[in-house]
């Protein structure tokens, strides 16, 4: 995709990597974006050989266009130790372009978060395709049809599957069977398979996709990446010029955070418990539970979250105030970077936030699918209503 | 009022847990025990939670417990309902963080570690009967009192036993005999039982202070746990009693025989007076006073000894007060023998360097201290070596002892301070003392006939110092002027060195029994 940009044509070249790995991380729900650091190496050298990737609107597209979700499922962990070499993505476009009647002419991310929003991107390059700005999830699912998609009721399958090893796969199958096939493949097949899957053409897309995802990455990425720059720029006693006193630099960035998603701050304070959390519910997902407990600063509050690799409740002095599908990160205030349970221990401090999920999700079909009942919390979504 | 009556027979969570089904339960969150505790609630779902009523014991079932933040989520709703204590299955993970929450909650949490299930239908059993509940208590106590011994003991199961009541057994005079001293508290309530002696008549008080909100039927409960410790209190003061008595009586009789053995002339007992104690002791006494050993009494005979006697006022019934002064001197001074001997009550100070110059402020510091029923005064003997001595130091402190009994309570004098006076002091011999009725019959007949005795011995004995005579007696000068003037009137002559002897030993001789402190 070299050559010159046109007039408001937006693209993804190399100097977006670090604002778009800062979003993926931010998008991750704070657990599963640990070390990704590895997939924006990558991508930046895939992107200076291929050149920049078009971001285009569905609607830009001919509703025609032949258009295809694009993800990783299985464990970060496991690709960072064994990469994908790049061209698993034309595996997958050939794969689908014998079902769908022609090749490929879009590409969208499964979900726009974690290593997922950097995937479909080389994908793209790779295949020289459009990048449609959309995703499926808006943050991070465990399971591949907990998606806008599935709501809609595009079909997941047929589901092409890449492994590290160059294996693939192509499923017809249902989607709840198709999720199950592909991660006890995943598990043979070394760790994470690389998935093309939803094909449909981009005129379906409308009510399908939480629309603006990747650009939405891309903005919340260059607020944390400029706070990273500055706070390195910055003598840690010098005041910032134009900033009242006693504005502490996490305060500023939460305000900024919270101006670019639309995210509610839940509190922030030290850490006064974490550890695993035992849950008879949920044993079909993959990860291990984990449970944090924050002593809110301001209010005196316990805030204690619940993590299954993402978090997943929070409930501030033991009721309910914030759940799947929205999304939870953790802010710590030391690093001035997004953090999970992973890097955190008792006595750090941290600021929680809750960015609400795509309004689709907040429906019935949504909730059923997303919500605290999905993850074997019988609990009903503080937007449920009262009774 | 039918509604507050039923709410006062309520049990506490408190209740609950010191005699109820969560005795065995962990207590995670010890806020806010008072509570009663109206039902039970065995919830399954969270939802279940906010259908509690206020004064709720909320129980998770075992289905509940996905983790913390469940048990986190109920405590809350809980809360929320006012409930009056949430009761969970043990969690993983279940910590601080959680108890933290409970404290700010002021929510008492509880964690059984077996079923829920089963500890939900015990606390509805307890909460559905308080009666039996309290019955179960006052049984388990009575139960306990039969174990105890001691007066002490059986207060203290009370004490340990009965939830937030603290008792004390209080003598007439408001000395605390055992138990927690009552703090006064205006809020409590209290609840008193009269405890009778082994002789059937009023001998101390059961005070019991209920915390918490008053309850009628808590404090009937109360009253008859209180009730219930009366008879073995009785009996076992009673033990006390024989157990004091025989001591005493052994103690009389060893005491005997170590001085029998050690005299020359196998006295105890004064020459011509009747009842030798030793004889008296017991019948075929001899020969268990012989087969005493002093040792197994604990006493020490080598050495230098100090002897104390302690008398009390001859009006009063001494040997009904024996047990009495036994075991208050036992309590003041715990490692030295008091025994029965004569008129009063013999001990005695041993060691190598042992002198009567620390015996007499020891001693008055222990009669000082001695909660005795009767007053006592205290005549301090001589130092001397072994059993003999102890015969010789016993001896003279029987004669200072009959100074100081005049003195009234908590006098002590040592033999050797009072000098040849000592002697005076045995002249209330029956016939001397009509003998002196008779001479001074006219200055007895004045109104202030025995004040008017005692100023004449006074003055006697400072040598017609009236300074010195009125410093002795604490009056002023001028009244002790007053006060020969009227004896003088009386036709008593002062100044006739012939009649002085007669006229010094008549007025000792009346003195004890003038009535004058």
């Amino acid at each position: 995709m070299s050559g010159p940009a046109r007039p408001g044509e937006r693209r993804i070249a190399v100097e977006d990597v670090p604002a778009l790995l800062a979003g993926a991380e931010f998008y991750s729900t704070s657990a599963a974006g640990e070390g990704i650091e590895f997939a924006g190496l990558w991508l930046e050298d895939l992107l200076a050989h291929t050149g920049p990737v078009r971001l285009v609107a569905a609607a830009e597209l001919d509703p025609a266009t032949p258009c295809a979700a694009v993800g990783a499922m299985g464990s970060t962990i496991a690709m960072a130790e064994l990469p994908p070499s790049g061209e698993e993505a034309e595996v997958l476009a050939r794969d689908l372009a014998g079902r769908v009647g022609g090749p490929l002419g879009a590409v969208m991310p499964l979900n726009a978060a974690s290593v997922n929003a950097l995937l479909p991107v080389a994908a793209a390059a790779v295949l020289g395709l459009p990048l449609i700005d959309c995703d499926g999830m808006g943050r991070v699912f465990p399971l591949i049809h907990q998606t806008t998609y599935e709501l809609a009721g595009l079909p997941l399958c047929p589901l092409a599957v890449v492994s590290a090893g160059h294996d693939s796969v192509l499923l017809d199958t249902g989607s709840v069977r198709a999720e199950r096939l592909a991660r006890s493949m995943a598990q043979a097949a070394g760790g994470w398979l690389l998935c093309g899957l939803y094909p449909t053409r981009a005129g379906e897309l409308g009510d399908a996709a939480i629309h603006g995802s990747m650009s939405r990455v891309l903005e919340v990425g260059r607020v944390l990446c400029g706070h990273a720059a500055e706070g390195a720029r910055r003598e840690p006693s010098a005041p910032t010029p134009g900033e009242g006193r006693g504005t502490a630099p996490h305060e500023r960035l939460l305000r900024e955070l919270v101006a670019a998603t639309g995210a509610s701050v839940l509190g922030g304070g030290r850490i006064v418990e974490i550890g695993p959390s035992v849950r008879q519910a949920g044993t079909v997902y993959p990860g291990n539970p984990l449970g944090l407990v924050v002593n809110d600063h301001d209010s005196g509050r316990l805030i204690r979250l619940e993590a299954h690799n993402e978090l997943v409740l929070a409930l501030a002095d033991g009721a309910l105030t914030a759940a799947v599908p929205d999304l939870l990160c953790l802010l710590d205030r030391g690093t001035m970077r997004m953090t999970g349970p992973e890097r955190l221990s008792a006595g750090d401090q941290v600021d929680v936030l809750c960015v609400p999920a795509a309004p689709v999700w907040h429906g019935a079909a949504g909730l059923a699918l997303g919500g605290p009942g999905a993850f074997g919390f019988p609990l009903r979504h503080p937007r449920e209503g009262g009774r | 009022m039918k509604r507050a009556r039923h709410l006062a027979e309520q049990l506490t969570v408190d209740e609950l847990v010191r005699y109820g089904p969560l005795a065995h339960a962990e207590m995670l969150v010890g806020e806010n025990l008072a509570r009663p505790v109206s039902r039970v609630t065995l919830v399954s779902e969270l939802d279940q939670v906010r259908r509690c009523g206020p004064g709720t014991a909320v129980v998770l079932a075992a289905g509940l417990a996905h983790g913390a933040w469940a048990v986190e989520s109920a405590l809350r709703l809980a809360w929320e309902r006012s409930a009056a204590c949430l009761v969970t299955p043990a969690v993983p993970g279940l910590t601080q963080a959680t108890a933290q929450l409970g404290r700010r909650m002021r929510l008492p949490v509880f964690i059984v570690a077996d079923d829920p299930a089963a500890c939900a239908l015990e606390l509805a059993a307890a909460i559905a009967s308080p009666d039996a509940a309290r019955a179960r208590l006052a049984a388990r106590c009575a139960e306990l009192f039969t174990e105890r011994s001691g007066v002490r003991g059986i207060v203290g199961v009370i004490n340990a036993e009965v939830p937030g009541v603290t008792v004390a057994l209080l003598a007439p005079d408001g000395h605390v005999l055992a138990g927690h001293a009552l703090t006064d508290r205006g809020a409590q309530q209290l609840v008193r039982v009269d405890v009778a002696g082994p002789d059937g008549r009023h001998w101390a008080e059961l005070v019991a202070s209920v915390a918490g909100r008053p309850s009628p039927t808590w404090a009937e409960t109360v009253r008859l746990i209180l009730r219930l410790a009366r008879a073995p209190l009785a009996a076992s003061v009673a033990r006390e009693r024989v157990d004091a008595v025989r001591d005493a009586e052994r103690g009389r009789a060893a005491l005997a025989a170590v001085l029998a053995a050690a005299g020359p002339c196998g006295q105890p007992g004064r020459v011509g007076e009747p009842g030798d104690p030793a004889a008296s002791a017991a019948p075929g006494g001899a020969g268990q006073a012989g087969g005493v050993p002093e040792s197994t009494l604990g006493w020490r005979l080598g050495g230098r000894h100090v002897a104390v006697f302690l008398r009390t006022d001859p009006a009063l019934d001494g040997a009904a007060a024996a047990p009495g002064v036994v075991s208050a001197w036992q309590e003041v001074v715990p490692d030295l023998p008091l025994v029965p001997w004569e008129a009063g009550w013999a001990s005695w100070w041993t060691g190598d360097d042992v002198e009567v110059g620390q015996v007499v402020p020891a001693l008055r510091r222990a009669l000082g201290r001695m909660r005795s029923p009767v007053p006592l005064s205290g005549g301090v003997g001589r130092a001397a070596p072994g059993p003999e001595g102890l015969r010789e130091s016993l001896s003279q402190a029987v004669l200072a002892a009959g100074v100081t009994v005049r003195e009234g309570h908590g006098a002590v004098r040592s033999f050797d301070e009072l000098g040849y006076t000592v002697m005076l002091a045995s002249l209330a011999e029956p016939r001397l003392v009509r003998s002196a009725r008779v001479v001074l019959a006219d200055l007895l007949s004045a109104p202030d006939g025995p004040v008017l005795v005692a100023t004449l011995a006074a003055l006697l004995d400072c040598a017609n110092s009236t300074s010195q005579t009125a410093l002795r007696l604490g009056v002023h000068r001028n009244t002790v002027l007053g006060r020969v003037e009227r004896i003088r009137a009386r036709g008593v002559d002062l100044d006739r060195p012939d009649q002085r002897l007669a006229l010094h030993l008549a007025c000792y001789a009346l003195l004890p029994g003038l009535g004058l402190a």
